[in-house]
């Protein structure tokens, strides 16, 4: 146990952002610790709830290029539309979901689906914007994307781990901070397996401190000749980003500290990696974790690629459920399943499916969502929404709820102008009663 | 500290009327002196107390060289700077730097990023290179800013063979965001929030704005076939409507605009004639696409749009000063009171009287005294304005250049392709590192993961280390003098040599680290890492 103790014993800690030691020091014997018999990652967990906000967070499992519905959540298979894909049933009585989700149609308690998602975007990179800060692009504003709306509500600015963090490849028009300003901007790593980039000092870390006190020393003289508060910003962006590389908390971004059979239950894969992570970090007190999944672009040869990728995601989505569930952690994470679109319902000669915006899908689980459920309803062919209709705006304003921000809070624009976080839309009340 | 020899406005007169043949034309420093003027009794009610004192040598030399070229100056440059006894050496600097070719890139990749930054999607960033080459040119054989600008408004044709096509392209033609665009950078007049409803502080209405629009709708961008690299042709059709335009994916333009109606989104709208919300002036019905838009262009661009001056101006003088007239530099009226206004119209006036002679008022503007003080944080909201210079955070490609230069890197990747300026070395940097050169610069801060890539990237730190082949290293051989190395570090990272208790500092550092290299590498870092470094002072 000792050596545990003295490894945080360095970490200059505050009440939201990290553990005081002397917190850490009174939690311990509350759960036992002292038999020794827990790890690093149950002594962050011990205060996660401390760490966000609300308690909150979120994770959006992001699948760019638009995955098909009719191969996913909304079979058709006695339609021509529905082509090839065969449906399943899932754990949940006369809900079926395509057969290329076989592990998440176990856990299908836990999801509410949204088949009568509809909008007007279907080029991919309106269309990804629009699904990631519930706005279409305009030259004079940039919108805030949802993970920082997340990070600048539900985040604590002392923590010393960002406060979104956006893992996988990048893909354009996903968005930023914008006007809530850089701070907020995802912390992206390219990919899961190893340590985000420039968190590890090129020196000992003797030196690497060495060095921050020679640099501060020499600040002294411009900060006496007219960059008092320049020197005093700078150096607290220096001193956030020095105490997150020094911080054990950073253990958080490596999934090799899980057991064998954990990592084998997400995966090997980039997807089930990500997924993994996206856990650990909200153990940390993460409250924003992005983790991407393409290229569901599937022009060509749609069922087959469909099928490839809901082999990709069927895993590692439903053991992140399946963990969450079991950490006591889904209750407060809402974990968002979405695209930029769904494909045509028509399947084109290269046996590809195109763009198609009117009618797609959208997967809620936890953060207070019932799962078990379906909302909405196309016609036969999937060729339009005939029942409980849901906007971009509706589904923003069901994340707002969730997560219990106020979707009505306004955050400047750069010439003063204010908007809303959610600007309209309606909560969709069914997806949590 | 060395001082430069005392500043004589009668001997720039001198200078100024002997080079130049139009006497007609006001000289920069006979404008620069008005200004200064003007500003004391605007601003100051002729007191001078609280005005910053005459910047050092060294700070102007760093200042200028960062302003004008993006680069920072030789060691070998400074000292001859400093040494240079002529009275005249800080017009002399300026006109030398504005005859170095890189003067018209850096400004080019000012203006690149205003264009680029409001991009509404990355493909427009296939058009970094091209706006970047094109701008350079113009600013560098001194095209007078009006023609700079129509054309913009008037470009058609090949992304990669005509800059100027890069305003549209950033907007993928759509006609709405393309007026807006072109309203706010030229004339500074966010006319856009009028988009979907009657503004709310600025007198524009949503009709005013859709007739403004009503001078773009034949425009489009669409991809030239499928070339690889893709390339974009900017068209105009002056057909009849060939169907009803797709908005996401505009592969054509329609013969007019319609005004969208709010209740009925599906509804055809409001046929919208073209016609310029300024001057109430328009055009019928029916108008061919040239027409259109060279008569924008003109009404735009005449000299009695004072908007237009005024906004080139104002820019200017934000990005020059640290402060604007208007700040945000972009949102400047109708209905709002610039800082001094007496002085932006004679500073504007003036401009068009050169003829929008671009190197004229960055010369004037240098030549005021307001740009030749001493630099002070930006100021609280209730001290004055221009009482000071600001420090400016250095842009992306000013901080990749300063970078490089102090740590010897090359630059990298074949700078002359269609792609490179927007996929290479430098691209990535300012991916990382650059910001929207609109934005109010109180907005504009640092991040961790720049703090983090500054501090820990393996591909800076590499140059950062003493090893033979490193800069560090080559000057640590040539000078085995620890305060002649110290010297020489920081006028390479701060273009300055170190103060008396700098170094002390780092004279004592040194002698606490047993390896010379090691307490040199770490001087190094810290300078790199320094707050100055990331500003322009």
């Amino acid at each position: 146990m000792t050596h545990r103790l003295v490894r945080h014993s360095d970490v200059n800690i505050n009440r939201r952002g990290q553990l005081h030691r002397r917190d850490l020091l009174r939690a311990l014997p509350a759960v036992g610790l002292a038999a020794g018999a827990l790890g690093w990652t149950d002594l962050v967990s011990l205060q996660a709830e401390e760490l966000r906000k609300k308690g909150m967070s979120c994770v959006l499992l992001w699948m760019q290029g638009g995955p098909s519905q009719f191969e996913t959540f909304s079979p058709k298979p006695k339609h021509k539309n529905g082509g090839e894909t065969k449906a399943i049933s899932t754990s949940v009585a006369g809900i079926h979901y395509a057969e290329n989700l076989p592990q998440v149609a176990k856990i299908a308690d836990e999801l509410c689906v949204i088949r009568s998602m509809s909008s007007k975007e279907a080029s991919h990179p309106r269309a990804t914007y629009l699904l990631h800060t519930g706005q279409v692009p305009l030259a004079a504003v940039k919108f805030p994307t949802l993970g920082s709306i997340v990070a600048h509500n539900l985040g604590d600015d002392q923590a010393d781990l960002p406060s979104f963090v956006r893992i996988g490849a990048r893909f354009q028009n996903s968005g930023s901070g914008g006007i809530l300003g850089v701070q907020y901007d995802p912390f992206v790593m390219a990919s899961a397996g190893r340590l985000p980039n420039n968190t590890t000092p090129n020196t000992p870390e003797d030196r690497y401190r060495r060095r921050l006190g020679l640099l501060g020393k020499l600040e002294d003289d411009y900060q006496q000749q007219g960059g008092e508060q320049a020197v005093k910003d700078h150096q607290q962006v220096y001193d956030k980003a020095s105490r997150m590389i020094l911080s054990p908390r950073m253990d958080a971004f490596d999934i090799e500290k899980e057991s064998r059979t954990m990592q084998q239950a997400y995966g090997s894969s980039e997807f089930g990696r990500g997924c993994l992570m996206a856990r650990r970090l909200l153990q940390a007190g993460v409250p924003m974790v992005e983790v991407s999944l393409g290229n569901w672009d599937t022009h060509t040869d749609n069922s087959k690629r469909s099928k490839d990728l809901c082999g990709r995601l069927d895993q590692p989505y439903a053991q992140l459920i399946r963990d969450l569930k079991q950490q006591g952690m889904l209750e407060r994470t809402l974990v968002i399943w979405m695209g930029e679109f769904g494909r045509t319902p028509r399947i084109n000669p290269r046996g590809g499916r195109d763009h198609f915006a009117p009618a797609f899908n959208a997967v809620l689980a936890g953060g207070g969502v019932k799962g078990g459920q379906v909302i909405g309803a196309t016609d036969a062919g999937g060729q339009a929404v005939i029942d409980r209709r849901v906007g971009v705006l509706d589904l923003f304003q069901t994340f707002c709820h969730s997560l219990g921000i106020d979707a009505d809070d306004e955050n400047d624009t750069p010439i003063g102008r204010s908007i809303k976080i959610v600007d309209g839309g309606e909560v969709v009340e069914e997806v949590f009663s | 500290m060395r001082r430069s020899a005392a500043f004589t406005i009668t001997l720039f007169l001198f200078l100024a009327t002997a080079a130049r043949a139009d006497a007609a034309v006001p000289t920069p420093q006979a404008t620069a002196a008005k200004i200064d003027n003007l500003l004391l009794s605007e601003i100051f009610a002729g007191k001078r107390q609280n005005l910053s004192s005459k910047v050092d040598d060294e700070t102007f030399l760093r200042r200028i060289t960062l302003d004008l070229i993006g680069e920072l100056p030789t060691p070998g440059e400074i000292t001859e700077f400093t040494f240079d006894p002529d009275d005249a050496k800080y017009s002399k600097a300026i006109a030398r730097l504005l005859n170095n070719k890189l003067y018209g890139r850096n400004w080019a990749r000012y203006w690149r990023d205003v264009i680029l930054y409001r991009r509404s999607e990355d493909r427009a960033l296939l058009s970094a290179g091209p706006v970047e080459k094109y701008l350079e040119e113009q600013f560098n054989t001194n095209v007078p800013w009006n023609k700079v600008a129509r054309s913009f408004i008037t470009a058609k044709g090949s992304i990669r063979d005509d800059g100027s096509t890069a305003l549209i392209m950033a907007q993928q033609g759509r006609p709405d965001e393309t007026v807006a665009e072109i309203s706010r950078i030229f004339m500074g007049i966010q006319i856009q929030c009028a988009q979907c409803h009657d503004h709310k502080t600025d007198r524009w209405t949503r009709e005013q704005f859709h007739e403004l629009v009503a001078f773009f709708p034949r425009v489009a961008v669409r991809r030239d076939g499928q070339k690889k690299p893709p390339v974009f042709n900017v068209v105009a059709d002056d057909g009849p409507a060939f169907r009803r335009a797709n908005q996401a994916n505009r592969l054509r333009g329609t013969p007019e605009h319609y005004m969208p109606d709010l209740e009925k989104p599906t509804a055809k709208g409001t046929l919208m004639k073209p016609k310029f919300f300024l001057t109430g002036k328009q055009l019928p019905l029916g108008t061919r696409d040239q027409d259109r838009r060279a008569q924008l262009a003109t009404w735009i661009t005449t000299d009695d749009n004072v908007w237009f001056a005024n906004a080139y101006v104002n820019r200017m003088w934000s990005e020059l000063i640290g402060e604007g007239f208007f700040e945000p530099v972009d949102d400047m009226g109708p209905d709002r009171k610039p800082n001094a206004p007496k002085a932006l119209a004679t500073l504007a006036g003036a401009f068009v009287e050169s003829g929008y002679d671009t190197k004229w008022l960055i010369t004037t503007i240098m030549s005021t005294d307001a740009y030749q003080r001493q630099s002070r944080d930006r100021r609280k909201g209730h001290e004055k304005p221009f009482a000071a210079n600001c420090p400016q955070r250095l842009r992306g490609d000013q901080l990749f250049n300063a970078l490089t230069t102090a740590l010897g890197i090359p630059e990298g990747g074949n700078a002359s392709t269609y792609l490179a300026a927007s996929r290479g070395p430098r691209a990535q940097f300012n991916a990382g590192f650059g910001y929207d050169p609109s934005f109010d610069r109180t907005e504009v801060r640092m991040s961790i993961p720049q703090a983090l890539a500054m501090m820990n990237s393996p591909l800076i730190s590499r140059f950062m280390t003493a090893a033979p082949n490193t800069a560090l290293g080559k000057l640590l051989a040539q000078i085995k003098d620890d305060e002649a190395a110290i010297v020489e570090l920081y006028l390479r990272c701060l273009a300055r040599e170190p103060t008396d208790k700098e170094l002390k500092t780092c004279l004592a550092y040194r002698k606490e680290i047993a390896s010379r290299n090691e307490a040199f590498e770490d001087l190094l870092w810290s300078l790199i890492n320094s707050t100055e470094f990331l500003h322009r002072r």
